[in-house]
């Protein structure tokens, strides 16, 4: 075994390279995995207020899901409830049909990722230490890395592309080579089920195609189960298997690409006037203008419903 | 990617060594062992070879290297257990028994000061977290102060009410910040609370102390002073730093993942409050056995993570062995000036280490655009 991994590291590590023995038994056992939200209660402990009250979300297995909404709206939050990192008021989170809070934290981190929306480490970390750090939850407390460990961090990098940028330290990186690492760290965990929260969020086109491409390349090569929240509603719709949209923490839509994505969603969840086009590569959105009718139903709720300030909801 | 070039080819993945110690080797880890271990040396030696009784430096010397006391198991058996001690030249008494001692004191309370602040700066994610940053300083201040003005009776226990003191003001932040968990900042300022009000009344019982005598006790031991210490303090803190020291080693790791922010740490699954707990537990252990021998040495725990961090990097394994080194050798030195410089006066190495740190702040402040988060 430490033979073939020597050869597959001359070879640079390739996506077939890694599928030797070890590794294809490895995904072959892996079963795509189900996470699903059952009437999530969802609340900043410094509110009174839940951001989510009651709602159901079903990640299809080996699929990508796409949450959207305007800012505000409660996605980050509800991918929050997802990952545990918000113990929900009421409601339970499943993964498989274990309810996450009976899992012990890192077992949970064996089987479900989570890449944050801005995420800080110390300047002169290498991008390849960083990574390092994604097979925490595969080591014992006095445990060194292991040769698995060393793969699925070749993997990792490999697979985000960022093989070039393994010795460089995470300081000198641009916004977009950062998060590029980042997602290497969040792939090197390893798991059946992987949250990103806003990944392409503050990149430049090239890098928002870069991580695009992550993405899609889970979608098509593997049976990870991923939920991402994406603020582009038309990134999302050519990403996703299946999109849910958001508004006022209430779940207004669910479904493929093609039947959330149109004009009378668009008004009701982002009160934007939009032409919707369906195209060969899925909906294709021409934002027209800014819906302000005040007296609009959704308008008048969301103010209250909010009850804090929306930067609140934004910065969590 | 970014539309630079990709220079040269892909990196050859895989090349990590996956010893366990290889980090060890790591050449400006070993630069920085090496450079302190010079300087703990060179002090070491000023400070045996001068004092009250006057000997020349080869006299001192050869009563340091004296293989009748280096190679006696008795007398060693009586430095460290305290047992009977064995006979010898009068030279190699006042170096073996008052003059290195203090040395060893001063290379022990380095490391522990060091490792500790470079704990509470990993836990706080802040560069300007020292030891004391959680109240241990003036819970230990405070018990000091009780014990000489109110409490005469214990002052012979007073080491071990001052490390205790520590321990319960730091159990009293925690539990202030604590609200369904806590948080760097809410801990920082819980912190910041207890110390107001402890350093508020440790500063009233001054008004209480009847002579002269007692203040200047009291000033040595809030400002941190080596002077006279001997085997005793050696048996009194090493066995307890060697703990919080291993402790803080097998630790590293947990800083490491820890310095990624709390979300990541907790997404790739680790239990961040029991962790921060236990570090913060390890980092109070070792201030704690400092102030036991030592009192409050300021600065020493905030400046040294900065300098090993400095000099090798962010990550805290060898952070953590950098402050083993470095540690030591700011303390050593500085007690040189402590103990030497206004001669035949002693001053609190804690000034000196105040007057170093200074100047230190200063200059980092001028060289590195932003200071605050690692």
């Amino acid at each position: 075994m430490a033979r073939n991994t020597t050869e597959t590291r001359q070879r640079n590590g390739s996506e077939e390279a890694v599928s030797n023995e070890s590794a294809a038994d490895a995904i072959d056992s892996k079963q795509a995995s189900e996470l699903s939200g059952e009437d999530l209660v969802l609340r900043y402990p410094s509110m009174d207020e839940p951001v989510i009250d009651g709602e159901r979300l079903v990640a299809t297995p080996g699929a990508v899901t796409a949450l959207v909404g305007p800012n505000g709206s409660g996605k980050s939050t509800l991918l929050k409830g997802l990952a545990k990192q918000l113990t929900p008021d009421e409601g339970t989170v499943l993964l498989n049909g274990r309810d996450v809070h009976s899992m012990g934290t890192k077992e949970l981190a064996r089987k479900l990722g989570l890449l944050s929306q801005e995420s800080t480490s110390p300047e002169s970390i290498t991008v390849e230490d960083l990574v390092y750090h994604g097979r925490y939850p595969h080591r014992g407390f006095f445990e060194t890395t292991t040769e698995e460990d060393n793969r699925a961090v070749d993997r990792a990098i490999d697979l985000a592309g960022c093989g070039h940028l393994r010795d460089r330290e995470v300081g000198s990186l641009s916004g977009g080579q950062k998060q590029l690492a980042w997602i290497a760290m969040v792939l090197a965990q390893d798991t059946d089920v992987l949250l990103l929260d806003e990944p392409t969020t503050f990149l430049d086109l090239h890098h928002q195609l870069e991580v695009m491409e992550i993405v899609e390349t889970l979608r098509d090569e593997s049976d990870i189960t991923v939920v991402v929240v994406l603020h582009d509603i038309e990134q999302a719709a050519r990403l996703a298997d299946e999109m849910v949209a958001l508004k006022d923490g209430a779940i207004r839509a669910r479904g493929t690409p093609e039947e959330v994505v149109t004009e009378e969603l668009l008004a009701d969840v982002f009160e934007i006037d939009a032409e919707v086009d369906v195209i060969e590569r899925g909906p294709r959105v021409t934002p027209l203008r800014a819906r302000h009718d005040d007296i609009d139903r959704e308008g008048g709720d969301a103010e209250e419903a909010e009850g804090s300030p929306p930067e609140v909801l934004e910065a969590e | 990617m970014s539309g630079e070039p990709v220079t040269g080819t892909e990196q050859s993945s895989g090349t990590r060594d996956t010893r366990r110690f290889v980090w060890l080797l790591d050449p400006k880890l070993v630069t920085t062992a090496i450079g302190s271990l010079v300087v703990i040396v060179l002090a070491g030696l000023v400070q045996v070879s001068f004092g009250a009784y006057t000997m020349s430096i080869g006299q001192a010397w050869a009563a340091v290297f004296n293989p009748d006391v280096i190679f006696n198991q008795q007398a060693w058996h009586a430095f460290l257990l305290g047992g009977e001690m064995p006979e010898m030249g009068k030279e190699s008494l006042i170096v073996w028994n008052i003059r290195l001692p203090r040395v060893f004191v001063g290379a022990i309370v380095g490391m522990n000061l060091g490792v500790s602040g470079a704990i509470f700066q990993a836990i706080t994610r802040n560069e300007l977290a020292s030891p004391f940053i959680l109240g241990v300083s003036s819970g230990a201040g405070l018990m000091i102060l009780l014990v000489l003005v109110v409490f005469g009776g214990l002052a012979a226990f007073l080491p071990l009410i001052a490390a205790v003191g520590g321990a319960v003001a730091f159990l009293i932040v925690y539990a202030i910040a604590w609200k369904n968990g806590t948080s760097p900042v809410r801990l920082v300022l819980a912190g910041v609370i207890v110390g107001t009000v402890f350093g508020s009344v440790q500063t009233g019982l001054f008004f209480f102390a009847d002579d002269i005598g007692i203040v200047q006790s009291a000033i040595a031991w809030t400002t941190g002073s080596l002077t006279g210490t001997d085997w005793e303090q050696v048996r009194m803190a090493l066995p307890w730093s060697i703990v919080a020291i291993l402790l803080a080693i097998t630790g590293a790791r947990q800083c490491n993942v820890m310095l990624l922010g709390e979300q990541t740490a907790k997404s790739l699954g680790m239990s961040i409050e029991k962790v921060r707990f236990a570090l913060s537990g390890v980092a109070v252990l070792a201030a704690a056995a400092s102030i036991a021998v030592a009192g409050i040495v300021g600065f020493v725990g905030l400046i040294v993570p900065h300098m090993v961090r400095n000099l090798v990097g962010s990550d805290y394994k060898k952070v953590i062995v950098g402050c083993l080194f470095v540690g030591p050798a700011l303390m050593v030195g500085a007690d040189v000036g402590a103990r030497l410089a206004l001669n035949p006066v002693q001053i609190p190495v804690g000034i000196v280490t105040g007057l170093v740190g200074g100047p230190y702040f200063l200059y980092l402040m001028r060289k590195k655009q932003n200071m605050g988060e690692i």
